[in-house]
């Protein structure tokens, strides 16, 4: 169910436009080469692990840091030297940075203040947002202090809309909020994305986030985008290791090549990997949890990839379970089903296996 | 339940404690008072007789004018300048991050640390090496040596707890840098600045040694009461003694009430507009 695809988003010229967005400070590249097309109506994610440059990359695109090479078009046009408060574009900061000294609806109306718009008409705005957000009217007057964090998200979400901006930004706005929170505000995010129809760039560390709520992602890594994608492609043909970890847990193999096969370099197993590499001589075969399977009896004869050891743990993820596997020096994590669950008890001797098919392998 | 029944006898003895303290602390200031109001030209305990003439007295006389007068143009000098630069020294001091700061905050305190009868030497000699003859304007100087550093802390205080971001937020949805400062940034910082103007004019409304040497033939009332008890002793000592604590106290309260004023009409701005 591919619901990305259909939007009436992919318009031909890209909204925003990098192309080869450097950023130095000092002799430190925090940003490298970075090209980037973001359409018009899309909900676009950069993820990337903390240092990997992500901030520094959505700072230049906001206005508050300049590039030190390279080219930021807005519909075409040069902004790298337009200084925030002149863009038409506006960011939710991860401190939220609510105004401390001002009123939740004096915070949502501080753009239209600043704009010069009538106390009325801000006002009426303010409620308008304040209703789409569903915050109570009367938090108007309320301290922005009192509220709770999930109404504070709401707050600078309202305030950076009644900005209009052209394309809105996030800089990891939720990553202070627990998790069951998070999971609901991620879903209302991109409810209001349907409802305004607007360009949001988000940031996070969460490629989990990013795949709830994204059109296309983009995967950073030390200054470098390693892959652009939907969250489809980014999870069925992440580009190398690095993506496919990124994802979650991962078995990971290191191999070289035997032949037409491959050498798990850890315990001399022969395996059979997805079809070689022109050239292939060493890398990592990764293995995600749930495409492991418990081999018993003859029903496994035919897994060409089997693995020998003992269950050491079992852990409970809800709706799933997960084992760990020690195959000699190595660990291995087996999700299942829970009503697909191993039978029977810890220290069992196993055979673990999978599908050569649905193993990914990359030479880095 | 310990703590219950060896709370008792502390208590009564830290009650007790803090009433010594608070009666040796507050009874001279309660004599001096008291003497303000006495009869008599010498200063005698208990007091004979209750009068109000030197009061009379000190509010017809020229010369209390006039020291009332330095000691006011001196302070309130001394609180505009100290106020200005300890705000921009505090953003220095706190909030940007440049090369020399660390020095520049070690150099800051300097002044805090020389006794103030040093200090008041010093800039004599510097003032008279200069050819610069000392007036109550030489004392403006050199109260701002020593009051600076501390407005400059008082203020550092209020701007370490700014969260830069809330500029970065109010530019980013549409503010000039004017429309910031107005909004955003002089608004949250407003009481450090506001408690670093009043802790800079009620040091340099109550400094002694620094004006005693910097002043020259004027004379601020700190000065004067030394004078007038090291030699001819007037009741009207005690009496603008007691004038400048009054004087402090009712400077303290308005500024609460200022501060209780810009609070209610805050809110009062959020219910109506915003």
């Amino acid at each position: 169910m591919d619901m990305a695809a259909p939007r009436e988003t992919q318009s031909e010229s890209p909204i925003l436009r990098l192309q080869s967005v450097d950023k130095l400070f000092g002799d430190f590249v925090a940003v490298e080469r970075v090209d980037l097309d973001i359409r018009e109506g899309e909900f676009f994610t950069i993820v990337g692990p903390s240092g990997s440059g992500k901030t520094t990359l959505i700072r230049m695109l906001v206005g508050m840091d300049k590039p030190s090479g390279g080219d930021i078009l807005l519909r075409g046009r040069r902004i790298n030297d337009v200084p925030a408060n002149k863009r038409p574009t506006c960011m939710v900061f991860q401190s939220l940075a609510l105004f401390p000294h001002k009123s939740v609806g004096q915070n949502i109306e501080f753009p239209l203040k600043i704009r010069g718009v009538p106390p009325a008409e801000r006002r009426e705005r303010a409620e308008q947002l304040l209703r789409q957000l569903h915050l109570p009217l009367d938090y108007h007057r309320k301290p922005v202090g009192q509220c709770s964090g999930g109404e504070q998200q709401r707050v600078a979400l309202a305030r950076a809309l009644a900005f209009d901006p052209e394309i809105l930004f996030f800089d990891e706005p939720l990553s202070a909020i627990d998790y069951r929170l998070r999971k609901a505000l991620e879903k209302e995010l991109k409810d209001i994305h349907r409802e305004t129809g607007k360009t949001f760039v988000y940031i996070t560390h969460s490629l989990e986030e990013a795949m709830v709520m994204s059109d296309r992602i983009a995967i950073m890594r030390g200054g470098r985008i390693v892959q652009v994608g939907t969250p489809d492609e980014i999870y069925n043909r992440p580009r190398n290791r690095f993506v496919s970890e990124f994802m979650g847990e991962v078995n990971v193999i290191e191999v070289e090549r035997a032949g037409e096969r491959l050498r798990d370099t850890a315990t001399g197993t022969e395996l059979v990997g997805p079809h070689l590499p022109e050239g292939f001589r060493h890398g990592f075969l990764v293995v995600r949890p749930e495409t492991f399977r418990f081999l018993d009896g003859a029903g496994g004869a035919a897994t060409p990839n089997r693995l020998e050891g003992t269950l050491y743990n079992e852990y409970s993820l809800g709706s799933r379970l997960q084992y760990q596997v020690r195959v000699g020096a190595s660990v291995f994590l087996v999700e299942k089903l829970r009503e697909q669950r191993y039978l029977g008890q810890l220290d069992d001797r196993v055979t673990i296996g999978w599908d050569p098919a649905e193993a990914m392998l990359f030479e880095e | 339940m310990s703590a219950m029944s060896t709370s008792r006898p502390m208590k009564w003895l830290l009650a007790v404690w803090i009433g010594t303290v608070l009666v040796f602390l507050y009874l001279p200031m309660a004599a001096i008072a008291l003497a303000s109001f006495s009869r008599q030209r010498y200063f005698r305990f208990p007091i004979p007789r209750f009068d109000t003439r030197w009061y009379e007295d000190a509010f017809t006389s020229l010369s209390v004018r006039d020291l009332l007068w330095t000691s006011l143009t001196v302070a309130a000098i001394v609180t505009v300048i100290s106020v200005v630069l300890a705000f921009l020294g505090a953003l220095a001091f706190a909030r940007y991050d440049w090369k020399g700061r660390s020095v520049y905050q070690k150099l800051l305190l300097l002044p805090i640390f020389f006794p103030q009868a040093v200090l008041g030497l010093a800039l004599l000699l510097w003032y008279s090496a200069l050819g610069i003859p000392t007036s109550w304007m030489t004392a403006v100087f050199a109260h701002l040596v020593w009051i600076l550093p501390i407005a400059t802390l008082v203020i550092s205080i209020q701007v370490y707890g700014f969260n830069p971001a809330w500029e970065e937020a109010a530019r980013d949805l549409g503010a000039s840098r004017w429309q910031v400062f107005r909004e955003v940034t002089l608004p949250i910082l407003w009481p450090g600045i506001f408690s670093g103007a009043l802790f800079s004019f009620l040091l340099s409304w109550g400094n002694f040694p620094l004006s005693l040497f910097t002043t020259g033939a004027d004379s601020t009332i700190p000065e004067w009461l030394y004078s007038k008890m090291v030699s001819g002793y007037t009741p009207l000592v005690p009496t603008l003694g007691t004038l400048t604590v009054v004087g402090a106290a009712l400077l303290l309260l308005g500024a609460y009430t200022v501060i209780m004023l810009v609070r209610r009409s805050r809110q009062a701005r959020a219910t109506a507009e915003g």
